[in-house]
């Protein structure tokens, strides 16, 4: 049982500079959340106590937990919390901002979004093939060849049911991109300066 | 009648069957789908990682833009996670004029603008609501003969909004499917969780969420699986020879969009209906005289 | 009076096919009851009209056989000068029992028997009722409403009350009107969408009393004597001035649980940065909230505590809410934690709640334990986190907060155990004596009642009534509690809460004028008359009246006040002369119903059983579990009382003496959650009961015949099986050996 002294430069912190982060003030600690999350048994703490220690200024523990990451976005909690907060989004805007902080709570979906992220920045759109193959070659292409050899047989039944763009490896032929990708750019390089914590 | 149609990138791929079923219901019942010109992404569900809300909200605003530019009609979005992204955006739209303000602000950058009153609406949503129970029965000239089916809507079908449908207890499938001729079975996980966008890098977590759907499926009676969004029937279908590995059970279950079953019942046959594209086969279940 | 009798027997709802109606007309052979009609449906236009064209012809004392008493009241009511007795045939008779009986000789017979005795009984009891003249003062009936308390409850019931047309005279024992209200620096969120800090709207309240030309206001004055009865209080108030007053309100707030009662557990009183709600509203008021950076408001501080106010007082968390905007309005930088055991902001209290978070208030919940506080300012607080399951520490605390809660400023009375009465003289009068010990030795009202100068309490020192039927009522008919006084209340509720009571205390002037009953026997103009010849002066009346309507003169023989009285028939029951009765209620009339049965041979192995029900909830209870199907034995006939404490014992005398195998008694629940209409009737009628095993004894009768249930309206499904269960009993003791004599 550790005693530590409540702290309030961290709730701040998340308050001004996590999306959607003030939503958590509004939490009464009902722990609807938390017991209707489909990956409750996979959590150490589950969004209510998040929300606890968050107020009490445990920024490591909030930080370094990988539940920030685990949300499926099914948006039950969203639904039922009689207070309206929209967990969801406060669970994402935890993850990116850990992610921003140098912290990768999941590293496997870390990963895969990342690239997914980047598919739509470059293109507009996500390459449902480019996107897993990048991920593959994340530990480089030798690991990359098992781990695509391992879903093969996923990837050879999308094809062979027309399900899947034909690729010899990433930008093999290279994405399309959209007509507006100029502009599109312009306007999420724009949206992200204007986003909280990210203000110049 | 006419809709904006919004495919996502999902159904330009591993969702290819959802669209070809979709536009093929769309013509049996005369409604007339207007491709979005040049859309984008929606972020879908892991756009948090990469990208910030205000980023998420700029890829949808952009989409009700161009959408805007061709004219009024609702947009149709039959993915659900691109439909939540999007009715999400429009709503806020209307409720947050700060927000409408910013994404001008926002969307001025590739000279576009959106002023508002765009409706989002489910495939779902437009099936039961403006096309209705009477029509689709009338329409169908191959019922389905009590085929049993477990109606899965998953989460993002009607979560969070409810617009269209019971959160908890949602039916609108449930009807569709009773009208087609198919017997619904019980099946009490029918608005549970897949694993959604993190069941590819989480499967040791979601294979357990993926296997209690099909075990309620299977102990239902379930013949097929019927859903309404891309998520969920790959998920559920693709992997589950991987699932059946991780958690040592053997199940077999065709999953097929509720579109695909109403092409077939309106007359379409197997391949105009997409059923051939299902890595799972539903063949012996939909064709048993095949 | 002259009666002129006919009965009425329904064939409908399936009595005539299932009942004799020679049989019935029969039964009434001995009876002064000769005409006898039958109808296909009395309740019909044609059968009402039947009945009243005989009333028309002179008939004034109606029996009617056909539903409960409790049903087709409008139609079977036939003005002041008729009589009308209802017999229930189809609730009690018909729908309860069955076609065949066991070991009937011919099918039907117990029934029947049944129907016919129910007749008979009805029928001995109109023939003792008589129709009497409403009750009224000599002296003219005074109008006016006296308030007592000049706080948010006494302003608003004042206001309300001279609203509605009756002058009112308002003491308040400080120099200004306002109490509590005028301590408050602001209200909380009053009103949609609930985010706002708000006035408290005193001064407007102020000056609508002074604008008001039907509102007398008395400040610095307290009241010194208080006489009379409803419709004719005399007030004498310590100014001197003295006044009429018919109804009154008693709206006198409250006061804080003291916090220096929490210096063992809480550090009140190691500094003067460690305070009370009261003290910290204060400075609020003061302006006196500059430089807090941080602050701690403890919640539940000396309430929902066993050692300190086991109760909650509803109010301090949304206080501690409000005092935490304060200081969030002061300084939003503030760092303001709540610990809490639970928030409780029921309704739209619930916006205020969010607001305060919104604002960044912290809460913390804490378990059962109280926070450990630390340093002599800043202060530190050690406490257990429920929510993070750990023990935690606030710092830097410039102050702490005790959220206490309310004291009714109202004396505590405790009353004498019941078991006192009938007991040796000395004895009770010992009892009385130390109940009286642990009184508080104030009074509010300083009434001249024979039971004492004060509003008998709960045990709390809340005014006592029938907390959900009745809520403004005090067990003093006329005067209502209003506002914090009553139980503990916001600034809201009291401003209702005094409405409320002061249209109630108009009413009860109302029915003084009238003479008839306030709640719950409503618009009964009948009351207990006294056969003063033959009081012995035993002080029973006076005594167990829950409501103390009866003084006593110098050689204590009793003073009725039939406007202070409810009509529960306590003192009738009471009574060991059996001298006190209403025209419709009698001990004799009663006595004559149960005589009235017909109690077969012993070797007819027919036992009868009566229940005695309190027609407040246990008879509603029994005819609504007729009405859902229960079945029980033929052998069972209810009797309905006004209430169980109306019970007289001699009654069950008469019973076992003509031969009544068993008696069931049928009361509220009694206790601390009573739900006795009267409030202690059913307790009394238990403590008489307790007495009478003695004399069973001394009868060579067992105990077993005899039994009191209690019986809520809402248990209807339990009716058929203590019934059941009786009739057991009955079988094992066998008959009563005085069958037949």
């Amino acid at each position: 049982m550790a005693t530590k002294a409540y702290d309030k430069s961290f709730r701040e912190e998340v308050y001004d500079k996590v999306d959607a982060g003030e939503e958590i003030k509004l939490c009464m600690q009902c722990g609807v959340c938390g017991i209707t999350c489909p990956l409750r048994d996979e959590m150490t703490y589950g969004p209510r106590q998040i929300w606890s220690l968050i107020r009490a200024g445990k920024r490591d523990e909030v930080m370094n937990c990988s539940d920030i990451m685990l949300c499926t976005s099914c948006y039950t909690c969203k639904v039922r919390c009689p207070r309206g907060v929209k967990v969801i989004d406060v669970m994402h805007g935890l993850a990116h901002y850990a992610l921003q902080e140098g912290i990768v709570p999941r590293e496997n979906t870390s990963k895969f979004g990342k690239f997914f992220w980047n598919s739509i920045y470059k293109t507009g759109r996500i390459d449902e093939t480019e996107v897993p193959m990048r991920y593959s070659m994340r530990r480089g292409p030798i690991h990359g060849i098992f781990e695509t050899l391992e879903m093969m047989d996923i990837g050879r039944a999308l094809l062979s049911h027309k399900r899947m763009h034909f690729k010899l490896g990433p930008g093999i032929p290279p994405s399309k991109k959209i007509k507006g990708i100029k502009g599109l750019k312009k306007m999420l390089d724009k949206a992200e300066a204007m986003s909280p914590g990210k203000e110049a | 009648m006419d809709y904006f149609l919004y495919p996502g990138c999902s159904l330009e791929a591993g969702g290819s069957h959802y669209l070809a079923s979709v536009e093929a219901v769309a013509d049996a019942l005369g409604l007339n789908l207007i491709e979005i010109e040049d859309w984008n992404c929606c972020g879908a569900s892991l756009h948090y990682i990469g990208g910030t809300e205000l980023q998420t909200k700029a890829l949808n605003a952009r989409n009700l833009a161009m959408a805007q530019k061709q004219g009024g009609h609702d947009i149709i979005a039959p993915c659900s996670s691109c439909y939540i992204q999007m009715i999400q955006m429009a709503h806020e739209f209307e409720e947050e004029p700060e927000l409408a303000a910013e994404m001008n602000e926002i969307l001025a950058e590739a000279d576009l603008s959106y002023s508002g009153g765009l409706k989002v609406r489910h495939v779902l949503d437009v099936l039961f609501n403006d096309v209705g129970l009477d029509e689709i029965k009338e329409k169908v000239v191959n019922p389905l003969n009590g085929l049993k089916v477990a109606s899965y809507y998953g989460c993002q079908t009607t979560r969070p909004y409810g617009e269209y449908d019971s959160v908890e207890s949602p039916h609108t499938m449930d009807d569709i499917l009773e009208a087609l001729g198919a017997e619904v079975v019980p099946f009490d996980k029918g608005t549970k969780c897949c694993g959604s966008g993190i069941f590819f890098t989480e499967m040791e977590n979601c294979a357990p969420l993926v296997g209690a759907i099909l075990g309620a499926a299977t102990d239902g009676g379930a013949e097929v699986i019927s859903t309404a969004c891309p998520m969920c029937q790959m998920n559920l279908e693709i992997y589950q020879s991987r699932v059946n590995k991780m958690l040592h059970t053997e199940y077999d279950m065709p999953i097929v969009f509720v579109t695909q079953l109403m092409a077939l019942a309106f007359g379409k046959d197997f391949k105009q209906s997409a059923l051939d594209r299902n890595i799972v086969s539903p063949k012996s279940v939909l064709q048993p005289s095949a | 009076m002259d009666k002129n009798y006919a009965c009425y027997l329904c064939k409908g709802c399936g009595l005539g096919e299932a009942l004799d109606f020679e049989a019935l007309e029969e039964a009434l052979e001995d009876s002064d009851i000769s005409e006898v009609k039958d109808h296909e449906a009395l309740c019909s236009p044609e059968g009402v009209a039947l009945i009243q064209a005989d009333i028309d012809g002179g008939v004034n004392a109606v029996l009617i056989g056909a539903c409960s008493a409790r049903v087709k009241t409008d139609e079977f009511t036939f003005g002041k000068e008729v009589l009308v007795e209802r017999v229930p045939l189809r609730e009690q008779g018909l729908w309860c029992s069955e076609a065949e009986y066991e070991d009937e000789e011919e099918a039907g017979e117990d029934r029947q028997m049944l129907a016919d005795d129910y007749l008979r009984m009805h029928a001995a009891k109109l023939g003792k009722a008589e129709i009497g003249e409403p009750f009224q003062l000599e002296e003219d009936v005074e109008k006016g409403v006296m308030v007592v308390g000049g706080g948010v409850a006494g302003i608003n019931a004042a206001l309300a009350a001279a609203k509605a047309g009756a002058p009112v005279c308002l003491v308040e024992k400080e120099d200004a009107l306002g109490g509590y209200l005028g301590k408050m620096a602001k209200l909380g969120p009053q009103s949609p969408p609930y985010q706002e800090l708000q006035d408290t709207g005193l001064e407007e309240l102020v000056a609508e009393v002074e604008a008001a030309d039907n509102i007398k206001v008395f400040t610095g004055a307290t009241v010194e004597k208080t006489e009379g009865a409803p419709g004719n209080f005399s007030v004498t108030l310590s100014n001197g001035e003295s006044f009429r007053a018919g109804a009154i309100v008693q709206a006198t707030g409250w006061n804080p649980y003291e916090a220096e009662k929490l210096a063992d557990e809480l550090a009140y009183g190691t500094s003067d940065k460690i305070v009370s709600n009261v003290q910290f509203e204060e400075k609020a008021k003061a302006g006196d909230l500059g430089g807090i950076n941080g602050v701690a408001f403890i919640q539940c501080a000396g309430s929902r505590d066993e050692n300190h106010l086991p109760y909650c007082s509803a109010v301090c968390c949304l206080v501690s809410l409000k005092q935490a905007m304060y200081v969030k309005e002061a300084n939003p930088e503030a760092a303001v934690y709540v610990i809490y055991k639970d928030i409780r902001t029921p309704g739209q209290s619930e916006e205020v709640y969010r607001q305060a978070q919104e604002l960044g208030v912290v809460f913390i919940r804490r378990g059962e334990d109280y926070p450990a506080i630390s340093g002599s300012g800043p202060f530190a607080i050690e406490t257990q986190d429920v929510t993070l399951n750990d023990t935690v520490e606030i710092e830097d605390l410039d102050m702490v907060v005790l959220a206490t809660g309310m004291v009714p400023n109202n004396p505590s009375v405790v009353e004498p155990p019941l078991v006192a009465l009938g007991m040796d003289q000395d004895e009770a009068a010992k009892l009385a004596e130390e109940a009286k010990a642990a009184s508080d030795d104030w009074s509010v009202l300083n009434l001249e009642y024979r039971q004492g100068p004060n509003l008998p309490t709960l045990k709390y020192g809340y005014p006592d009534s029938h907390f959900i039927c009745f809520p403004y009522e005090t067990r003093r008919t006329g005067i209502y509690a209003a506002g914090a006084v009553r139980r503990p209340m916001r600034v809201t509720q009291a401003t209702e809460d005094a409405t409320g009571a002061a249209l109630k205390a108009m009413q009860s002037t109302r029915a003084a004028e009238a003479g008839v009953a306030v709640h719950p026997r409503s618009g009964d103009d009948t009351f207990p008359d006294f056969f003063m010849q033959r009081c012995t002066q035993c002080k029973r009346c006076t005594e167990e009246c829950p409501f103390g309507a009866i003084n006593e003169d110098a050689e204590a023989n009793p003073l009725p006040n039939p406007t202070r009285c409810r009509r529960c028939g306590v003192c009738m029951g009471a009574c060991p002369e059996r001298i006190i009765s209403f025209t419709d209620y009698s001990v004799d009339m009663i006595g004559s119903m149960i005589k009235s049965i017909e109690v077969p041979d012993e070797d007819e192995e027919k036992p009868r059983v009566i229940v005695l029900a309190c027609e407040n909830d246990a008879l509603p209870a029994i005819d609504l579990a007729a009405k859902n199907g229960a079945k029980w034995s033929p052998y069972v006939r209810f009797i309905p009382l006004r209430c169980l404490g109306s019970l007289n014992l001699v009654w069950i005398a008469d019973a076992l003496a003509s031969g009544i195998d068993g008696i069931l008694l049928f009361g509220c629940k009694r206790g601390d959650d009573y739900q006795c209409h009267f409030i202690k009737g059913s307790e009394l009628a238990n403590v008489r009961m307790s007495k009478i095993s003695e004399t069973l004894d001394r009868l060579v009768l067992e105990s077993d015949r005899v039994r009191v249930e209690e019986i809520g309206f809402g248990e209807v499904d339990k009716i058929p099986g203590i019934l059941d269960e009786f009739m057991e009993t009955m079988e094992e003791v066998g008959p009563n050996p005085y069958k037949g004599f």
